[in-house]
């Protein structure tokens, strides 16, 4: 009886998936305790940042008047380690943009803007890893 | 939708830190920080996950421990130059 065929995840298909839901690259390349151990830390820190410095420490640069790539960069550098944490981030920069709520300030909206910050750069690394190893997976016989 | 951006706006209001406690002691609040770094590297590092909760430990207590010589480094060249 002929075996079924081995289906291969492309690469950009699971670093996109890493990116949606922290994590699920590895799952997609059925590396399930890797994924949920990471996916859970990443959204943890994530959420975290959010319960201390308050949903408005993710704050997306605003894009009328700006003429070139570098003014969003230099407008709201932190946005840009938060946005690697994947849809959350943007869901978080809406409601923090529509909803009528205080800013926090000091040391809270530091320590809150560095959790979502660094959610989203070891997201990143995750969405690298989960890419080569599924480059790199060996065919099972 | 906008009933629905309310209710999770107001669950991440920055109300956690309105209590003293929490507000002298920020610094603890890197702990959880170091932890989630720790564990998320040593997860993408290590090929076994069986190793990650050790190595993940070996590497939060580094982080902590160079944190603290670093702070107390800084304060000790801070006091010395206040002096001079």
């Amino acid at each position: 009886m002929a075996s079924r065929p081995e289906i291969t995840i492309p690469p950009p298909i699971v670093a996109l998936a890493s990116w949606v839901v922290p994590g699920a690259g590895y799952l997609l390349i059925r590396q399930w305790a890797r994924g949920l151990t990471i996916g859970i830390t990443i959204l943890t820190l994530f959420i975290g940042g959010l319960l201390v410095g308050g949903v408005r420490v993710v704050d997306a640069p605003v894009l009328a008047g700006i003429e070139t790539a570098r003014d969003v960069v230099t407008q709201k550098p932190w946005f840009i380690g938060q946005i690697l944490a994947g849809p959350i981030s943007i869901a978080s920069a809406y409601i923090a943009h529509n909803a009528n709520i205080p800013l926090s300030h000091g040391r809270a909206n530091e320590i809150g803007t560095l959790y979502t910050a660094i959610a989203g750069m070891l997201n990143l690394l995750a969405i690298i890893d989960s890419a080569y190893r599924a480059g790199h997976m060996e065919p099972k016989r | 939708m906008t009933v629905l951006t309310s209710i999770i706006a107001q669950t991440f209001e920055p109300r956690l830190f309105q209590t003293p406690m929490l507000w002298d002691q920020w610094y603890l609040l890197l702990l959880p920080l170091c932890i989630g770094i720790a564990v998320v590297y040593k997860s993408i590092k290590c090929n076994a996950m069986s190793r990650v909760p050790r190595e993940a430990l070996q590497l939060f207590v580094t982080i902590i421990v160079v944190m603290v010589v670093a702070a107390v480094a800084l304060g000790a060249l801070v006091r010395f130059l206040e002096r001079s």
